[in-house]
């Protein structure tokens, strides 16, 4: 008889994570985890802490307080794990405008620990999963939006990270482009990847999440698995919580 | 292995900018033009010089102060020295202040890199360039090797000292860099504090006093001795001091910057 096998570690786990920004607390006790494969979606309104949330997991960011573990390592105590296992794109993909698509790719493969013919493997790939391959020689200062974006994108997948790390991904992509992105996170879930995403659109979130977490004013409000079906009910959630951090601002005033 | 990784990134920005091309070839042209004026003074001269027991001879008035006005004495184009007080914070002003106007700051903290790896990479990418630079501008006196003599050993120690003197205006530069948010507010402070740290001594030199903290603070003080082909281990120290300060005050504001988010 076979014995079990031993259950892996969530790729992520974060226990009550706090961070302050400009002397205001941006995340508070914020604890969640995620699974290989799973696709998290991380609704709240505009300064809700999901971009900060998003940078503290990417490891450009240190919280004040708590513990942040991936793949069963505390990140805290061993930063560097986050060049191998984590991919980031940030709300405005981070280029360098003087650099080609192609010399970006190979800095970001460096930085991430690819080199020789590894490097050039995944280079090729990833140029040809987002249809970036006829950019190559082309700077990033004169890419458009969209293709801004899906460079950005393509520099977070490049090393086939562990955890996914997307803040608005869809941001300037045209319907076509959102509708491939939906169905590139769906197959890097089905390839075991696990992914966060950050976004305003709950279309989004039904369309490609099978979780979604909602943050308030730095707080998890809401965390719960989620089906393709679940819209209307999702819309009242977000705006049931949404709408309580109105009212607290209607009684302040 | 990642901070060659920064260094090549920054070495590659370096050589897709035309800024940092078109600063080396003015550079180099403005040189060139001293040096033809430096050769005609020492050919006009040569016969006099000649007949000095022990006067100076090509190395002195030709190949050392192409590198610096500081011992010529006499009104000529600038040296590489005081040429490089102006340009190295043009070369410098962008390593991490663009990178924080363009976002791209957070990303290398997400590599897990440290504030001092970042800090470092960008500097031996900025000193390789001027590594280069240095080369060049050294090639010309040394290309007529074969028609004069030449005192290798007086060369070397000017070379060295040159070399300390970039050092010194990069890592002020790349540091500098570190604390601004755009790169020409790093230009304009990094040019401030290396033509203070050059010339902090001017009042003391004029007063006759030529010893005191004073002078030792200054750069050209401890330049002006390897221009003399006198290389001492307090010179050597000085500049390894003002290196380890400037980046380790970069550094930390890296480090505080990566804190604060």
């Amino acid at each position: 008889m076979n014995a079990p096998k031993p259950a892996l570690p969530p790729v992520l786990q974060l226990e009550e994570v706090t961070r302050h920004r400009a002397g205001r607390p941006a995340v508070r006790g914020l604890t969640l985890s995620l699974q290989a494969g799973q696709v998290l979606g991380l609704l709240g309104v505009n300064g809700a802490g999901k971009s900060t949330t998003l940078a503290m997991i990417a490891g450009a960011l240190r919280p004040d307080h708590g513990a942040l573990r991936i793949q069963g390592t505390d990140f805290l105590e061993h930063p560097e794990l986050a060049r191998q296992a984590i991919g980031w794109l940030p709300e405005t993909a981070p280029l360098w405008p003087e650099l080609t698509v192609s010399e970006h790719l190979t800095a970001h493969g460096s930085l991430r620990g690819l080199s020789g013919l590894r490097l050039k493997q995944a280079r090729t790939a990833i140029l040809e999963r987002l249809q970036l391959q006829d950019m190559g020689r082309r700077l990033a200062g004169v890419l458009s939006q969209g293709q801004r974006q899906r460079l950005g994108l393509a520099c977070a997948l490049l090393h086939r990270p562990a955890l996914l790390v997307l803040d608005e991904p869809a941001n300037a992509l045209d319907p076509v482009q959102v509708v491939a992105l939906r169905s590139l996170l769906r197959e890097l879930a089905a390839e075991g990847t696990a992914v966060i995403l950050s976004t305003h659109q709950l279309t989004e979130v039904t369309a490609v999440c099978d979780r979604v977490a909602i943050l308030h004013e730095g707080a998890l409000r809401h965390d719960a698995p989620l089906s393709a079906d679940q819209h209307g009910a999702l819309e009242k959630i977000f705006f049931d919580i949404a709408m309580d951090k109105a009212s607290q601002r209607t009684q302040a005033a | 292995m990642t901070l060659l990784a920064v260094t090549r990134l920054e070495l590659r920005r370096l050589f897709v900018r035309p800024l940092g091309w078109i600063i080396a070839a003015l550079a180099l042209a403005e040189l060139g033009w001293r040096f033809a004026l430096l050769l005609q003074i020492f050919l006009l001269n040569q016969v006099r010089l000649a007949a000095l027991p022990d006067g100076p001879g090509y190395t002195d008035l030709v190949a050392v102060r192409l590198y610096s006005s500081l011992i010529t004495g006499s009104p000529l184009p600038f040296g590489l020295i005081e040429l490089a007080l102006v340009l190295v914070p043009l070369l410098t002003m962008s390593t991490l202040a663009s990178e924080r106007g363009a976002g791209t700051l957070p990303l290398l903290f997400s590599t897990g890199l440290s504030a001092s790896r970042i800090l470092l990479g960008k500097y031996l990418a900025v000193m390789l360039w001027l590594t280069l630079w240095l080369l060049l501008a050294l090639a010309v006196p040394v290309s007529l090797a074969h028609g004069v003599t030449l005192d290798w050993g007086k060369l070397a120690a000017a070379t060295l000292g040159t070399f300390l003197a970039l050092a010194v205006l990069a890592a002020i530069g790349v540091s500098c860099s570190a604390y601004a948010s755009h790169p020409a507010v790093a230009a304009v402070a990094a040019l401030m504090i290396g033509l203070a740290l050059n010339c902090i001594n001017l009042g003391a030199q004029l007063a006759g006093i030529r010893s005191g903290f004073i002078n030792w603070l200054a750069m050209s003080t401890h330049q002006e001795n390897l221009l003399r082909g006198l290389v001492s281990s307090a010179d050597l120290v000085w500049f390894g001091l003002a290196i380890a300060v400037a980046l380790a005050l970069g550094t930390q504001h890296l480090a505080a910057d990566r804190e604060r988010g």
